[in-house]
């Protein structure tokens, strides 16, 4: 808990830093808090987890390897961030505070035993997203984008709230303790309340995950966000999503898997189709990488489906894969961006030749993303279809595996691209910050790939 | 001893590294010495790791050695380790691709010499020999398939490797697709395997599935996918057209990855999983189909071709199908045996066609062609052995080994050896068709080729010595027990397929018919010559040019049987056709168009912003509506 | 268990269920009547945008102040946070020394936000 006051205080530093004219230390600042927040949660790691204050939160091994994780993309994004938001913005200071109090509500949201702690963590997240998404006043792509997902966010967030309201009333508590214990003290007599609170709560957390049919925000949102915010959402967002997600499920619903598992897998199958597909028709790397993350949700919610012992490690590994190559990517779009003004895929033909360590760690990530082994990408697909297959899912493993092989189509464009397509270009220039986290992603996904036990033994 | 296994593919990967990052900073001679010495050291290894497995078995035992090098993913059940297998089967293909990569690494360096890309070809190489490494070693499907899929991706970097000509990049593109679609049934086959006996390593699934009734279910489903990733890696119907393509590359490429390495992975694959497929006989039969009607296609291709490089292509499909056919029948050695022979004299024929084209300046249509003897004598001389021995003349290797796969067929099955026939009868025209063409008569090119004419370098000619030596004496390794022989190789591999010889019983043919057998096949490849002979050098017939008449026959072998063609309208244009369709439809039409497209025009047309916000957010939140009206639905029909 | 109460299914449900489809089936209905039999006239006029008959000119899309946003929204802020103060409050009492701590932490960080408004002289009028 005390990394979370921590952050929540760092975030007006910032905000009084900006008011001061201090905006060298914005960087320096928040980097420490970030630092700090990491070791308070290691210092937790080791201690006996018990719910906190009257049980609202609980830090066992799953909440503080998520938000350790968390933290660490938070601050691989914002060493991307220096020259960045200086160039779209005045209002730094702001951004950055902002960012930290999106990412308390993230770290809220995976350590929540308590509804009511689920539902305020995920609306710190995203309220301060949605000023972030629009952080471009004069942008009208933002603009409409911060829009769309804050009227769509709202909606969805009455559905979440719905199902809370419901479970409650079935079972007269926020707790997951009680709820837990309700279901195993009547098996047979479960209200009716209980079954449409799950159904309220999956279609609110699919919303937030990006799960089709509630991913209609997603390539807009996506698109119309400064890179570095889309970055922020698809990694550290998406991911503390899932575990929320996933927390609500292991601790409290398995006993009825027989309900809610059907209605889950329609929505993966129609998630990892819809993202796959619309992913093979893009023009534009960034709405590719929309699409993707659609997909990649989709094979998240394999780790829900097949919810069990392994579920928890396996969706930690591949969303810490997903995350640090997708911010190597996107990384090397804002790069590309900047000096060819596109985001489109001829952007990048014949990258490799100026630029053979931005290609080479952009290709990283996309084998990654695709899943080729020695990669983390794999393993962590490795696990998730693993999992699948323990519960017996053949179909769904076919299903994921075809998946699998569009995605590989579309990732490896990007690549053919930069190393296959010659074209006249100037070298991009690349400061220190852009190369050591370009360094860091490329070395952590082959490390992981090589020892995944390096993760895989976390959870 | 077995210890240091794990130094085998670890050189070629270190060199892969030096020659990656320093290919701009080394001079090309020391990429050419690090890039092939690695790969030398890595043969010299292999040798004693063979010496000593040849020992283990010397002494009656089976000669196997699992070395774990460490845990790579644990969790819960599900147990997978980085571990090597060094067993017969394995020590002969370390020989192998650690023999054959080290001559085509050296010859490289005088075939690339002129090449602006020598380092990145280099490193591409070695890392190629890496992964190949990986596959051969693996003493689990999970390793086995991390090379599997490595050695793809090398083949498709390097078949693109004049990525510039559009259709090379094509080609290189075709190759890899092709491969994914094996690769997938690959994927799937190992999930179900370990599904099906809880584990990934070949120590605990072979014990287990020896214990299962043949003709299993589950078992004739793991066989009939892992087949179908063999038809993509090794080339058999329906997914063999993207090797003839895959002939972009530069030719050593060919010759290592494209003949004699990695397209027998699959045939690799199937021998090492002989047990579960000795259990499955209905995939046998299929194998066995599939193989001999690819070896018959891609013969009748053969007789027609004029491009030097496609002949060996597709002569390299009709020969896997030879080997997939002796799977099929139940000759693993037999086919293990083609393997071997047949990565000497395809890699000694590829080299031989690569120094004809060098000393053409890069032409490779054999009807510019001729005469070519006198100038490149080595050339000559040592293409003539891989051709004799690929026609299956005695004594010479390819006989041996395609003998005892025609024998097995013909205990087998009456059918399957008659066409096989027919199959080693078009073999023996077409390849003695290219020698001729290529060798004999007059110079048909122009008069600046026939000025540039030259004998290659010494670092060309030697690989193409040694091969031929190989190639020429290579079948004493398995000489058959009708001939006097030691079966040197059977007995040496007994071990591997020991549990699938135990549910079979014994190969048993009469020696008099097997007599019988060598003679016919002798005889009539003998006789295959000639009438090439006859045909091209006596009657001095060369090929018609690209636009003239042909007959019927003669246009669909020349065409490739539209396989091509017919693909391209079954599959790849409905793909096309439903991928725009989706794109503007679902896409365009659907979200774009009804929402943001329409916005665009909206905005364009002066009709205001405010009009497309509230029509774009309103379709999505009515998309959201109609899955959350189907979800309570669905509760409410299931409470 | 009687009779009485051990009906809980979802055949009880369907009154709702019959509720739900006529109030949406109306809804959806009216519209699409309106649609079909409506007279429609396409003119230019029709079409434009109604400004009291003077020709449009420039774009809706135009920046106004948002001073009166600012202040009715940073009122509102201030406003609820306040009412913390009430339950506090009353009991004031039980919660001692802790409380109390608890509430001047509350209270500063609404001032340090106060002192951010004024800062970023939001409440500025010119």
């Amino acid at each position: 808990m005390s990394a979370i006051i921590t952050l929540s205080l760092l975030a007006v530093l910032l905000l009084y830093l900006g008011l001061f004219k201090a905006k060298k230390a914005l960087l320096p600042v928040s980097l420490l808090g970030l630092l700090a927040a990491i070791v308070l949660y290691s210092i937790q790691w080791d201690t006996d987890a018990e719910p906190l204050y009257s049980g609202m939160v609980l830090f066992d091994h799953f909440a503080v390897a998520f938000s350790i994780l968390s933290l660490f993309i938070t601050g691989l994004v914002f060493l991307l961030s220096r020259d960045y938001f200086d160039s779209i913005s005045e209002h730094v200071a702001e951004y950055y505070a902002l960012i930290i109090f999106s990412l308390t509500g993230a770290l809220l949201v995976v350590s929540f035993h308590n509804l009511a702690m689920l539902f305020i963590g995920i609306e710190i997240m995203s309220v301060a997203l949605y000023i972030l998404v629009g952080i471009r006043k004069r942008d009208f792509s933002s603009n409409e984008a911060a829009l769309k997902y804050f009227l769509m966010g709202a909606f969805s967030t009455g559905f979440l709230l719905f199902g809370i309201t419901l479970i409650y009333g079935a079972t007269g508590s926020f707790d997951l303790t009680e709820i837990k214990n309700y279901l195993i003290a009547n098996p047979h007599s479960i209200s009716p309340l209980f079954y449409s609170g799950i159904l309220l709560l999956i279609i609110g957390l699919s919303f937030k995950v990006g799960a089709a049919p509630f991913h209609f925000w997603t390539p807009d949102v996506y698109e119309g966000a400064p890179i570095l915010i889309t970055t922020f959402m698809s990694t550290v967002v998406k991911t503390a999503a899932f575990a929320g997600f996933l927390r609500l499920f292991l601790t409290c619903f398995v006993p009825l898997q027989d309900f809610w598992a059907p209605v889950l897998l329609v929505i993966t199958v129609l998630t990892l189709f819809i993202g796959n597909i619309s992913a093979l028709a893009q023009q534009s790397f960034k709405r590719m990488l929309a699409y993707s993350s659609i997909s990649h949700a989709g094979y998240m919610l394999f780790g829900i489906l097949s919810i069990g012992a392994a579920s928890a490690g396996a969706i930690f590994v591949y969303s810490a894969a997903y995350s640090i190559a997708s911010v190597v990517a996107f990384a090397v779009l804002i790069l590309v961006k900047r000096s060819r003004g596109s985001e489109h895929f001829e952007a990048f033909n014949g990258l490799a030749a100026k630029n053979p360590y931005l290609a080479f760690t952009l290709s990283v990530a996309m084998l990654s993303l695709a899943g080729i082994p020695l990669t983390a990408g794999f393993v962590g697909k490795f696990m998730m279809f693993s999992g699948v297959l323990a519960n017996y899912h053949i179909v769904l493993l076919l299903l994921a595996v075809l998946n699998a092989a569009m995605g590989i189509y579309y990732y490896f464009r990007v690549i053919v691209a930069m190393y296959f397509r010659p074209a006249d270009r100037e070298e991009v220039t690349v400061n220190a910050n852009y190369k050591a986290v370009l360094f860091i992603g490329a070395l952590l996904t082959i490390a992981i790939g090589i020892f995944p036990s390096l993760l895989a033994g976390w959870l | 001893m077995t210890d240091l296994i794990w130094i085998v593919p670890l050189l070629p990967f270190i060199g892969f590294l030096i020659n990656g990052i320093g290919r701009n900073i080394l001079g090309k001679p020391l990429i050419g010495i690090i890039g092939s010495g690695v790969v030398f050291v890595s043969f010299l290894l292999s040798c004693c790791l063979f010496s000593h497995v040849y020992d283990a078995r010397q002494a009656g035992g089976d000669g196997a050695f699992t070395v774990p090098i460490f845990e790579w993913i644990s969790a819960g059940k599900l147990s997978v380790g980085l571990s090597f297998m060094l067993d017969p089967l394995s020590s002969i293909m370390l020989l192998i691709v650690t023999g054959i990569g080290f001559l085509i690494h050296v010859y490289s360096i005088g075939y690339m010499s002129h090449d602006p890309g020598f380092g990145k070809f280099f490193s591409y190489l070695n890392l190629f020999i890496f992964f190949m490494l990986l596959l051969v070693l693996g003493s689990n499907y999970i390793v086995m398939f991390i090379g599997w899929e490595g050695v793809g991706l090398c083949s498709y970097l390097l078949i693109g490797f004049w990525y510039k000509n559009e259709a090379y990049a094509g080609a290189a593109k075709k190759a890899f697709v092709m491969n994914r679609i094996g690769d997938l049934g690959f994927l799937i086959a190992v999930f179900l395997i370990f599904t099906t006996f809880g584990s990934f390593e070949f120590s605990s699934i072979f014990p287990q599935a020896a214990g299962r009734v043949s003709g299993d279910g589950t078992l004739l489903l793991i066989t009939l996918l892992l087949f179908v990733a063999a038809t993509g890696k090794s080339a058999q119907i329906p997914l063999f057209t993207w090797l003839p393509d895959a002939m972009a590359g530069p030719t050593p490429v060919s010759a290592l990855i494209h003949a004699a390495t990695m397209v027998t992975a699959g045939i690799y694959m199937i021998a090492r999983s002989n047990i579960l497929f000795t259990l499955a006989p209905v995939t046998l039969q299929i194998v066995a189909g599939i193989g001999i009607a690819t070896a018959l296609l891609a013969a009748a291709i053969a007789l027609t071709q004029n491009d030097i490089k496609k002949v060996l292509a597709y002569s390299t499909v009709s020969q896997l199908g030879y080997m997939f056919l002796g799977l099929g029948v139940g000759a693993f050695t037999g086919a293990f045996f083609h393997v071997l022979t047949h990565a000497f004299f395809k890699a000694l024929l590829f080299l031989g066609a690569g120094s004809v084209i060098h000393a053409m300046s890069d032409e490779q249509d054999m009807r510019s062609m001729g005469g070519l003897k006198k100038k490149l004598p080595i050339t000559y001389i040592t293409m003539l052995i891989g051709t004799i021995a690929i026609s299956g003349i005695p004594p010479l290797s390819g006989f041996f080994s395609k003998d005892e796969i025609l024998a097995h067929a013909f205990v087998q099955n009456k059918v399957l050896w008659v066409l096989g026939f027919i199959g080693a009868l078009f073999t023996a025209f077409y390849m003695f068709r290219m020698l001729f063409l290529t060798f004999f008569g007059e110079f048909r090119g122009s008069k600046e080729q026939a000025h540039h004419l030259h004998e290659s370098p010494g670092s060309m000619t030697f690989p193409l010595i040694v091969l031929a030596i190989l190639a020429a004496f290579g079948g004493l390794l398995n000489i058959p027990a009708a001939l006097g022989g030691g079966e040197w190789l059977a007995h040496y591999l007994e071990p591997v397929f020991a549990a699938s010889t135990a549910k079979t019983g014994e190969f048993h043919l009469e020696h008099g018919t097997e007599y019988a057998l060598m003679a016919a096949s002798g005889i009539a490849a003998i006789i295959m010559a000639i009438w090439a002979y006859g045909t091209y050098v006596s009657k001095k017939t060369v090929p018609v040019a690209d636009g003239a008449e042909r007959s019927l026959l003669s246009r669909l072998s020349y065409h490739k049987f539209y396989i091509d063609e017919i693909y391209d309208a079954l599959i790849v244009r409905p793909l096309n056709k439903l991928s725009v369709f989706l794109y503007k439809v679902i896409d365009r039409a659907g979200i774009d168009g009804l929402v943001n497209g329409l916005g665009r025009t909206a905005e364009e047309s002066g009709k205001g912003i405010r009009l497309l916000q509230s029509g774009n957010v309103g379709f999505y939140i009515f998309m959201m509506v109609v899955g959350v009206i189907a979800l309570l639905v669905y509760g409410l029909i299931k409470i | 268990m009687t009779q009485a109460e051990a009906v809980n299914t979802s055949a009880n449900y369907l009154p709702i269920l019959f509720q739900l489809i006529v109030a949406g089936g109306f809804g959806v209905g009216t519209i699409i009547i309106t649609h079909l039999i409506g007279p429609k006239v396409k003119t230019e006029n029709k079409l434009g945008s109604f400004e009291s008959g003077i020709e449009v000119i420039g774009n809706a899309r135009q920046p106004f102040s948002i001073k009166y946003f600012m202040v009715a929204i940073l009122f509102v802020l201030f406003d609820i946070e306040v009412i913390f103060m009430y339950p506090w409050a009353v009991n004031f009492r039980q919660f001692g020394l802790s409380g109390l701590l608890e509430m001047f932490i509350f209270m500063a960080l609404l001032l340090l936000g106060f002192i951010y408004v004024i800062k970023k002289r939001a409440l500025e009028w010119d």
